[in-house]
């Protein structure tokens, strides 16, 4: 099983590009997608079901669509809580964490409100396609990589 | 010199506050005070809405606690409607208001306590949290999940999504539960009763001497809860019970729509939460606690057999009405499994499947109250409306400001035990947050009163000293 968890606030313009691109995806029965304002511990439960899990957020410096591994740099365990942190509590609780991934997509205006904005929503197209290229690829590498 | 030590933020709770201690020239504590630095200000700018539009906007008021304001708000709703919820409507947000008490007090206990409880207050700080949890204790910690986590599923498969469902309305609610979701929530009771047994026994086996059970403060107050018309734990509906320290019912059966009788707020400058007192005894002396503690300590009993053996040992073990603020912790586990043995009776009611759920009615009254139990206490809408329906004013008392008074004196309690001459450590500065911790306060639900609360402000100089000191009366 592959999971697609797409990060956002859709109150938040720009923000809600993670849940917009997650919900866009043709899931299967091998896939599994879903929108999340942001991440809870309660979500190992479908980290310990899955064999590679791809992460969607918005990225405020970035100026395009990209593909990289969540890295394992030690958890930084704070009031928020991000994909590093929640593939180690996965690790801790139940012994595994699957291969994971994160796709950033240019976000431009997270004021409050609505819908995305012209800029960021030109990008979900892109955003898309490269997440159903990497649902369809066992093996993927990294953008730059 | 005076000096004084400031925590800031305040750590594992929702919402954003600081603690300040006050010590005196020898180094000891003169006072302590715990500042909630946020304001929200719902109570300004509900105004000008309509009743029907009240608990999907008071929803957002927190992303922890909306079903809390869903619900509340719903039933002040229901006053002024004036009708008759049909029966089906009544279980099944009974059914979601026990899901909701599930899935917060797992998160205050798991989550953000368990760490200092079963790691150690002086711990390494960079592991006092729930992954340091999961790699000290795998199994406690993967209950923890699974339980918070079967909360939030029951909340949604009865609202459609776990945050901010809109789905109590003034009348009753917008939809009715499916047989299978039924049958579903049913089929995850057992584990959650299993975890919750396993957990309450951990944590009496673990904490068993009463000087762990002191730690977090030890002193009187008054208690305030709703109970049901012959005494047994309430949390939706029932009557407003105050009692004194040691049990005795100073008010008894009181409509909840009368909690004005009881109930007076004051404000301090220094905190944008407000003060609830207990109007007989007057501010500061109507010191009173809601909450896990305050529910066990209003009631008779449960009304279910293994939270009331329970509650029988809980007694036994504190001498009565207990006052230990650590207790909290101890009331959320029981309180836990007597939501869950009550989630079961819901659910075997045949009526709970009842698709008519909603009474539609127009305005009825001008003014409507709402109150029941939210997981951190006793929560209170109050709305004016005109003859349309739009809200006029708007008064909301949030079980976190309930316990306003009683968290102030249980870190200045921590603080006189625990710093003496000016000296103390991080484990230390813990132990006062988690006097805090143990009320489990949501900040953000508890901060409204917008351009009523006195303001003092400070202007401090590049040497740390107040140049200037600036107040709103």
């Amino acid at each position: 099983m592959d999971l697609v968890i797409g990060i956002g606030n859709l109150l938040r313009r720009d923000d809600g590009i993670g849940p917009r691109v997650a919900e866009a995806l043709r899931v299967s029965p091998s896939v599994s997608a879903c929108a999340v304002c942001e991440l809870v511990p309660e979500l190992v439960l479908r980290l310990r079901d899955a064999r590679r899990v791809l992460f969607v957020d918005a990225d405020a410096r970035g100026t395009d669509v990209r593909l990289g591994r969540v890295r394992d740099e030690g958890s930084r365990w704070g009031h928020t809580l991000g994909p590093e942190g929640l593939l180690e509590l996965a690790a801790r609780a139940f012994g595994s964490a699957p291969d994971a991934w994160v796709l950033s997509v240019p976000g431009f205006d997270f004021g409050y409100g609505e819908g995305l904005s012209d800029r960021a929503e030109g990008f979900v197209p892109q955003a898309v396609e490269r997440a159903s290229r990497w649902l369809s690829e066992g093996q993927v590498s990294a953008d730059g990589a | 010199m005076e000096r004084e030590i400031r925590i800031d933020p305040v750590t594992r709770v929702e919402g954003h506050g600081k603690i300040t201690l006050h010590l005196d020239k020898k180094g000891d504590v003169r006072d302590a005070r715990f500042h909630v630095t946020e304001l929200r200000g719902f109570e300004e700018f509900c105004v000008g809405r309509t009743v029907w539009e009240m608990p999907a906007l008071t929803a957002r008021i927190c992303g922890i606690c909306p079903v809390s304001h869903i619900l509340a708000s719903a039933r002040a709703g229901d006053a002024i409607l004036a009708v008759r919820v049909p029966d089906a409507a009544h279980l099944l947000r009974r059914l979601m208001n026990l899901g909701q008490l599930v899935q917060s007090h797992a998160l205050s206990f798991f989550y953000l306590s368990a760490p200092d409880l079963f790691l150690g207050w002086a711990s390494d700080p960079a592991k006092r949290n729930v992954l340091g949890l999961a790699e000290a204790r795998g199994d406690l910690t993967r209950k923890g999940i699974r339980l918070r986590a079967f909360g939030q599923e029951t909340i949604e498969r009865l609202g459609g999504k776990r945050i901010h469902p809109a789905w109590a309305v003034p009348g009753g609610v917008s939809r009715p539960l499916g047989r299978a979701d039924r049958d579903w929530i049913a089929s995850q009771v057992p584990e959650a009763l299993d975890t919750i047994r396993t957990t309450l026994r951990l944590f009496k086996e673990t904490f068993s001497t009463a000087e762990e059970c002191t730690v977090l403060g030890d002193f009187p107050s008054l208690y305030v809860g709703l109970v049901t018309d012959d005494g047994a734990w309430e949390h939706y509906g029932g009557v407003l019970r105050v009692v004194d320290a040691k049990g005795k019912p100073l008010v008894d059966g009181l409509d909840p729509a009368r909690y004005e009788d009881v109930i007076g707020e004051a404000a301090e400058p220094w905190s944008y939460l407000k003060f609830p007192f207990y109007r007989p005894l007057g501010y500061p002396k109507g010191m009173y606690r809601v909450g896990p503690l305050g529910r066990l300590n209003v009631c008779d009993r449960f009304g279910t057999p293994e939270a009331d053996a329970e509650l029988e040992e809980f007694r036994a073990r504190g001498s009565g009405r207990s006052g230990r603020v650590f207790d909290y912790h101890y009331a959320r586990l029981i309180e836990i499994l007597a939501s869950l043995e009550q989630m079961k009776t819901v659910l075997e009611d045949e009526r709970l499947l009842t698709p008519r759920v909603r009474a539609e009615a127009g305005i009825n009254a001008e003014v409507g109250v709402g109150v029941h139990e939210a997981p951190r206490g006793t929560l209170i809408h109050h709305y004016w409306v005109d003859p349309n329906g739009v809200v006029t004013a708007a008064n909301l008392i949030v079980s976190t400001g309930h316990n306003n008074l009683a968290m102030n004196r249980s870190i200045l309690e921590i603080a006189r035990r625990t710093i003496k001459d000016g000296a103390f450590d991080e484990g230390i500065l813990n132990r006062i947050e988690g006097g805090i911790r143990a009320f489990d306060p949501c900040l953000s639900c508890s901060v409204h009163a917008l351009g009523r609360l006195p303001l003092e402000v400070e202007v401090v100089g590049p040497e740390g000293a107040v140049v200037q000191t600036l107040v709103r009366d």
